[in-house]
């Protein structure tokens, strides 16, 4: 029995963690944008040791901190990638249904969208908006 | 988590002795090379009833492998083994926690079976075996910032100590080369290296060096070690390095940067000073913590 698009929850289209850049605090932001790079998605998810989402950094982040960061590239490289990922961002529970998320993303202007576990809080992974898109067009 | 304070002193032979956070100014001194067993008591008696005198807490230094000397027979030290028993003594003469580096990696332990605190030399600060043989000493130690180096990139340095398991660190400026044979100190290497969550130390000495500038040994200003040193201070260190010596000209390691101990009392007293005006001055206005948070 296939899925209707409207029944359809962000938990069945999200990005696992193994297909997002999801690092620790103590990343250096050189390896987290190379991670960016790697995994072709304009966003990090910082992870503490108990898998809960502790920040988020994004294409966007590296924008403004080029434009205001004064240090030298080689001393801003070597930062952990938490002094400058953002602590308040928005997520969605994974029992969310897809519909719901998307309509958020659209409010929000984001492409990406951390999800969380609704039972223990731990971070599940990634809704991406192509994705999500495919999925509620049924294509 | 790191330790933004460390505290030195293997066993309860020694006074122990903490640096960092709001702690008192701790200083590391002593001859550069570890000459004879007379001169390293004679230093160590004369070191300590200085500080005594001005109440500082201090650690004993000196070598005993002098390997980054300018010429081939210049003096190279007394070695290891010797080296060892004298600062074994010293320690147990004197209470005092001591302090030594080391340049080959297979000295490490036991090296660090009798001193305090483990010092990685300047020029070997990017060396991972010799930074890994010093964290697996399970010692403090002693990171002195390479000369050629960033305060920034000190980073790497300090990550390979911590992947031992070893989170007691100090990080020490030396000088920074400012083109051939000429050092100059850039003071916000203290706030940048802090940023690590160790604590931080000036190495006055040192940096008043001219490294190699009178062809087969160093040179050096050491004029300025008063002037860097109240600088330092006020910029913000929790501990002060300096080389000390009964007999300059004739030291064997040095000898035209050490200074001269019957300086050390009034460029002590003024390091202390600087460093309690300091610590008044943060807890009246605040961390300095300016644009950081804008």
């Amino acid at each position: 029995m296939s899925i209707s698009t409207t029944d359809l929850k962000v938990k069945d289209v999200l990005l696992p963690p193994e297909r997002v850049p999801a690092l620790p605090p103590t990343t250096l932001l050189k390896q987290a944008l190379e991670e960016m790079n790697k995994y072709r998605l304009g966003v990090v998810c910082v992870i503490d040791e108990n898998d809960k989402l502790i920040g988020i950094f994004t294409d966007g982040d590296v924008r403004r901190l080029l434009l205001k960061s004064q240090k030298p590239f080689a001393a801003l490289f070597v930062d952990d990638i938490i002094v400058h990922a953002t602590s308040t961002f928005t997520s969605i529970g994974d029992t969310a249904s897809l519909s719901e998320a998307v309509i958020l993303m659209e409010e929000k202007e984001i492409w990406d969208l951390p999800v969380i576990a609704e039972s223990d809080g731990k971070f599940l992974g990634l809704l991406h908006l192509h994705p999500a898109i495919k999925a509620v067009m049924d294509i | 988590m790191n330790s933004d304070t460390i505290t030195i002193g293997r066993d309860d032979q020694v006074r122990n002795v903490t640096i960092g956070g709001t702690d008192a100014l701790v200083f590391l001194g002593g001859p550069c090379a570890i000459e004879t067993s007379d001169h390293a008591r004679m230093m160590a008696e004369q070191i300590g009833f200085i500080c005594e005198k001005l109440d500082i807490p201090w650690i004993y230094k000196s070598c005993y492998d002098k390997d980054c000397r300018s010429a081939p027979d210049s003096f190279h030290g007394v070695g290891l083994d010797e080296g060892l028993k004298i600062l074994s003594n010293i320690r147990t003469e004197f209470g005092i926690p001591v302090v030594c580096d080391f340049s080959d990696a297979d000295w490490a332990k036991p090296t660090g079976e009798v001193i305090d605190l483990i010092q990685v030399p300047a020029y070997l600060c990017r060396q991972t075996t010799i930074l890994r043989a010093a964290g697996e000493t399970g010692l403090p130690v002693h990171l002195k910032k390479g000369q050629f180096m960033s305060p920034w990139n000190m980073k790497n340095a300090v990550r390979k100590v911590e992947a031992t398991g070893n989170r007691q660190i100090l990080l020490t400026d030396r000088g920074t080369f400012f083109g051939y044979n000429m050092l100059v100190n850039d003071f916000r290497n203290f706030p940048i290296m802090s940023e690590t969550g160790y604590p931080v130390c000036f190495d006055a000495t040192h940096s008043v060096q001219l490294p190699t500038s009178m062809g087969d040994i160093s040179g050096g200003q050491r004029e300025f070690i008063p002037h860097l040193v109240r600088a330092a201070a006020a910029c913000g260190i929790n501990a002060l390095f300096m080389e000390v010596h009964d007999d300059p000209p004739n030291a064997l390691s040095d000898a035209n940067t050490v200074l001269d101990i019957k300086y050390l009392e009034q460029i002590l007293a003024q390091a202390k000073a600087a460093h309690e005006l300091r610590l008044e001055l943060l807890d009246k206005w605040g961390a300095d913590r300016v644009h950081l948070d804008d």
